[in-house]
């Protein structure tokens, strides 16, 4: 019970960084993309190599993953941030389908279908991660990192020029903001971030393969940041709690047949997004308007 | 003296309009220009050609005697010209406080250049923007929350800590009530005092006698008139174009 508590610890943990990470393009960026989990694959797979090849060092692996998704991120940011908002989305869906067919198909980099096995457990600058506490510990560690740079850029005025850019891109143009400039660095920042998330999950899984990389797996971190609330920074996380807690928590409810859970729990996400996007279109955690 | 900001033969159409036709206009240094006419006339268009937001189809526009033409808004907007809209566009989930931040920072990257002298800087501007426009008491409401004179008071409080020396204002005091109109007069004045170029578009005509040094008349993309505002006022032809197709 214990183990298995952790284990959904580090989990929710390493999908937090996920939402944070999609929450710097929706919700800061007002940039939508379906693509989240390619950018976490790359990061993985990256992860992976490295760890199977080269060092077990999670912050290597982290800086690889990160790395790894950014320079991707440039291959989307550049060509698609050019067209207008609703083309990105439809690139992003594109990059998306295509990524699945790479992962399934690369075998040398990915493992193919069966994906790769036997990641060795990570460590951290020479400390052994095997025990899951520890490595809850580290992944903890990793968010702490990400939700304060987060805050220290989005409170400055890479953050101002952002939100800017989301509320009114010619307005922010007319103030000398190089827009596409401002967004790429928002894509590369966000999917680095989603970088760092698939190195901690293939360190904390030890095995990846494409399933985990799906257009099912971009819905459901755009939920976690829907439901919870964009632009702010804990609403990713009040998101991704209710998300990986609900399937948890339905099994515990009598009455439910295992076998229905994933039903049920579909709709649920399914009845409370719409709900919010009528009720509370910020998603559940909000600003508070201030008016002295 | 060569202008300022000088725009010669502009042309611009859209399909088998012709928005704007041969327009020249020069902008002095301090002066404060108006350009008037009719809805449609394409005042709002030469706004967008100046600023890179719409290209010219033909036609040169000087600022300090460089081209700009073909330049980004961006680019054009880092020269020192800066604008409004007509539909305002502030940035509406952001504080008053970040609006006129965000005017302050064009440097496109994770932070501003300039280490703490230029942030001391910045924040002067802001502080000056904000007191002018009497925004002071209200940092923390966001934008969509504002009240209607609240909101265009933003938008200028936005052009004055761009610190750009040339200003397209388009329309900033419609439907403003006589106080806050005072308030805008005062406002332009005293940036012109200080050598702010403003080209201002407004139906007020009120408004552009007080503070216009010259007018600039359009009707269907052509400048059909430009002079002092008491020669204009009084040509009677104008009058009834302007008047025309309301009253
Ligand atoms: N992007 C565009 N595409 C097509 N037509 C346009 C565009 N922008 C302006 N027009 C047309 O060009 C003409 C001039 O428009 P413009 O907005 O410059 O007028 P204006 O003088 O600012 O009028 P108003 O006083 O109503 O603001 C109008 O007929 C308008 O419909
Ligand atoms: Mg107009």
């Amino acid at each position: 019970m214990i183990a298995y508590l952790v284990n959904l610890a580090t989990l929710t943990t390493i999908f937090a960084v996920l939402a944070t990470s999609l929450n710097i393009l929706i919700g800061y960026g007002g940039i939508f993309s379906i693509a989240q989990a390619v950018f976490f694959g790359v990061g993985a797979y990256a992860a992976a190599q490295v760890a199977l090849h080269v060092t077990p060092d999670l912050l290597v692996a982290s800086a690889a993953g990160a790395g790894a998704a950014a320079l991707l991120s440039i291959c989307l940011a550049l060509p698609a941030l050019r067209v207008r908002d609703e083309y990105f989305v439809i690139a992003s869906l594109g990059l998306q389908m295509l990524a699945v067919t790479v992962f399934t198909e690369a075998t040398p980099i990915t493992g193919g279908f069966g994906g790769l096995v036997g990641i060795p457990p990570a460590s951290l600058l020479g400390l052994p991660l095997t025990d899951p506490n520890a490595m809850l510990a580290a992944c903890l560690g990793f968010l702490v990192l990400v939700l304060v740079l987060t805050r220290v850029l989005m409170r400055g005025s890479f953050g101002r020029s952002l939100m800017a850019i989301r509320d009114n891109d010619t307005a922010a143009e007319a103030l000398g903001k190089n827009v596409m400039v401002l967004k790429t660095l928002a894509v590369m920042l966000g999917c680095a971030y989603a970088g760092i998330g698939g190195a901690l999950y293939s360190a904390q899984m030890q095995f990846i393969n494409v399933e985990s990389f799906t257009l099912d797996q971009s819905v459901l971190i755009m939920a976690m940041v829907i439901i919870g609330g964009t632009g702010t920074l804990i609403g990713p996380l009040v998101g991704t709690v209710l998300i990986l807690l609900l399937p948890a928590a339905l099994s515990f409810i009598p009455g439910i047949p295992p076998t229905e859970i994933g039903v049920v729990q579909q709709m649920i996400y399914g009845l409370v997004m719409t709900l919010l996007m009528i009720f509370r279109p910020g998603g559940l955690v909000t600003l508070r308007t201030r008016r002295q | 003296m060569s202008a300022l900001l000088s725009l010669s033969g502009l042309n611009r159409r859209f399909g088998g309009l012709a928005a704007v036709s041969d327009f020249s206009l020069a902008l002095e240094s301090g002066i404060v220009t108006a350009l008037v006419g009719p809805n449609g006339a394409g005042k709002t268009t030469i706004f967008n050609l100046v600023t890179g937001n719409l290209r010219a189809d033909s036609g040169q526009i000087l600022l300090h005697d460089k081209p700009i033409i073909g330049l980004s808004p961006h680019r054009i907007a880092r020269l020192g010209i800066a604008r409004s809209f007509q539909d305002l566009r502030l940035f509406g989930h952001m504080s008053v406080l970040d609006n006129v931040r965000a005017a302050t920072e064009p440097t496109s990257w994770f932070w501003q250049a300039g280490g703490a002298a230029a942030r001391q800087q910045r924040r002067e501007r802001v502080e000056t923007a904000l007191e002018r426009t009497g925004l002071s008491g209200l940092t923390q409401a966001r934008a969509i929350d504002l009240a209607y004179a609240e909101r265009k008071f933003l938008s200028m409080a936005r052009i004055i800590a761009t610190g750009a020396r040339i200003w397209l204002l388009d329309e900033p005091a419609s439907g403003l009530d006589p106080r806050s109109r005072a308030q805008f007069v005062d406002l332009l004045r005293s940036a012109t005092a200080e050598g702010v170029t403003v080209c201002l578009i407004e139906h007020n005509l009120d408004i552009v006698t007080e503070v216009a040094d010259r007018i600039a008349f359009l009707d269907q993309g052509r400048k059909l008139a430009e002079g002092e505002p008491a020669d204009i006022m009084q040509d009677k032809a104008l009058a009834a174009i302007y008047f025309g197709d309301r009253t």
